[in-house]
């Protein structure tokens, strides 16, 4: 399983890479590849490139606000989330989502 | 129906473009003033540094309602929404309905610009126009006529008395308010109902009701405080009640809670939500309660203790900050349970919430 995402929380500055850490953690943790890119008031880092966009099963987005760039995952399967949901529960939430597909 | 719309994403999309704007307009403010500087409003004559950064601060501060309206019509209705966004804005801030129109005006804008995308078909010819002229002009001419004519009016009505009201208050009225106001603000460590909470002291604060900002501060900052002083008691009178894992979470929390960020105290609160949730918010309406009765000012509305020598009393302001910390670790203290010695390592960082995630939606 193949995953892409990307976090983006209010203030853009602690949320957004907690997030982030908690859901790639997690999913190494379950034996996913994963790619999370994060918008943070600094801007796009950790950018997805087009080739890990292609590959992934399912486009996960951990956000609050509205994100830059979502045309990339036209034609993808995308959840989303609320940024807490990925902090409070990141495996049960990964684990839910692959249920699903 | 309510959770399609959207409403809070679009706000908090809003809130995220107006901070780095608020937050750098604030401390040009309080520099400038602190400098000795006023707004300038004659420019042909000389006038000083300080000036010019009090100035641009006040200008910045004008340009919140803009930026709030097209933030929230572009998460709405993307690009198409910025321009008329932007318009509806400066409309709410020359009226005198300010952050409150502003919102409100973002709202509509971008709905307006949804219908005009989806319902205006044009010949081949002509598609270029749509989004370069039609779109903008139609939906500015739409929002002005709203903005002046129908919403307006009701919402600086609605701010006056909000402002009036607020500035009125009396006693142990002010307590209360502050009160309520710290303890939302620390209720959730930086989440939807600490969102609330601080939402309504910036739109206050654009109002020059200033106040409500330094009780916000205040119970941004007494989570890591009160949290810190517990494990400083716990260490003094050999009470283990914190983890070695919480322990390393402490040490992040607190430098996090000198810049005002709540969020470090997460982690801790995560494996002991009601104790936390409840020293932490007793703690934080304690001291609002005490800073708005002391009438503690903040021009600023981000930035922590770096930003405590640009409020109006300064000193009434830490003590507050202090004894609403002293209050959240003494409770924590007292009421934390002790860790055994032989578990004074334990990890539990694998356990997860209890959430209810069977409303995911995958499209």
């Amino acid at each position: 399983m193949k995953i892409v995402g990307i976090a983006a929380c209010t203030s853009g500055i602690a949320h957004t890479y907690i997030a982030r850490e908690k859901i790639m953690k997690a999913a190494q943790e379950l034996g996913y590849e994963i790619h999370m890119e994060t918008q943070g008031t600094i801007g796009t880092e950790n950018k997805l490139t087009a080739e890990q966009i292609k590959e992934a099963d399912f486009v996960l987005l951990v956000i609050d606000i509205k994100i830059g760039g979502s045309e990339r995952f036209a034609g993808k399967r995308v959840v989303e989330v609320p940024t807490n949901t990925a902090i409070k529960a990141p495996k049960k939430l990964l684990q839910t989502i692959i249920d699903k597909l | 129906m309510l959770k399609k719309m959207q409403l809070r994403k679009h706000a908090m999309t809003a809130i995220s473009y107006m901070l780095p704007l608020v937050v750098a307009s604030g401390l040009l403010i309080a520099i400038g003033n602190l400098m000795g500087g006023s707004v300038i409003t004659k420019f042909t004559g000389n006038y000083s540094v300080a000036s010019t950064f009090t100035t641009l601060g006040v200008w910045g501060m004008g340009l919140l309602a803009p930026v709030i309206s097209a933030a929230i019509a572009y998460s709405i209705a993307d690009r198409p929404g910025i321009a008329p966004g932007l318009l509806s804005g400066i409309i709410s801030y020359n009226i005198g309905a300010g952050f409150l129109g502003g919102m409100l005006g973002g709202f509509l804008t971008g709905w307006v610009v949804l219908l005009l995308v989806k319902y205006i078909k044009v010949p081949k010819w002509a598609e270029g126009l749509v989004p370069m002229m039609i779109i903008p002009l139609l939906a500015s001419i739409v929002m002005g006529i709203v903005m002046f004519f129908i919403v307006g009016q009701p919402i600086v009505w609605a701010t006056n008395a909000l402002t009036s009201f607020l500035n009125s208050m009396q006693g142990s009225a002010r307590f209360a308010f502050g009160a309520i106001l710290g303890g939302m603000a620390a209720f959730d460590f930086g989440g939807p109902v600490n969102k609330v909470a601080s939402l309504f002291a910036d739109g206050l604060l654009l109002q020059g009701v200033k106040q409500p900002e330094a009780v916000k501060i205040l119970a941004s900052m007494v989570p890591p405080f009160g949290v810190s002083l517990s494990w400083v008691f716990s260490r003094v009178f050999k009470r283990k009640i914190y983890t070695l894992e919480e322990e390393d979470n402490i040490k992040i929390a607190f430098p996090m809670g000198i810049v005002m960020i709540t969020e470090g105290v997460i982690p801790l609160a995560a494996v002991d939500l009601i104790r936390m949730v409840a020293s932490c918010s007793i703690g934080a309406a304690i001291g609002g309660g005490l800073s708005m009765s002391w009438g503690v000012e903040s021009p600023v509305p981000s930035g922590g203790l770096f930003i405590v020598p640009a409020m109006n009393k300064p000193v009434l302001f830490l003590v507050a900050l202090l004894i609403g910390s002293l209050a959240t670790g003494v409770i924590l203290f007292l009421w934390k349970r002790r860790v055994p010695e032989e578990q004074g390592g334990t990890v539990r960082s694998d356990e997860e919430e209890e959430i209810n995630l069977d409303d995911i939606k995958i499209s």
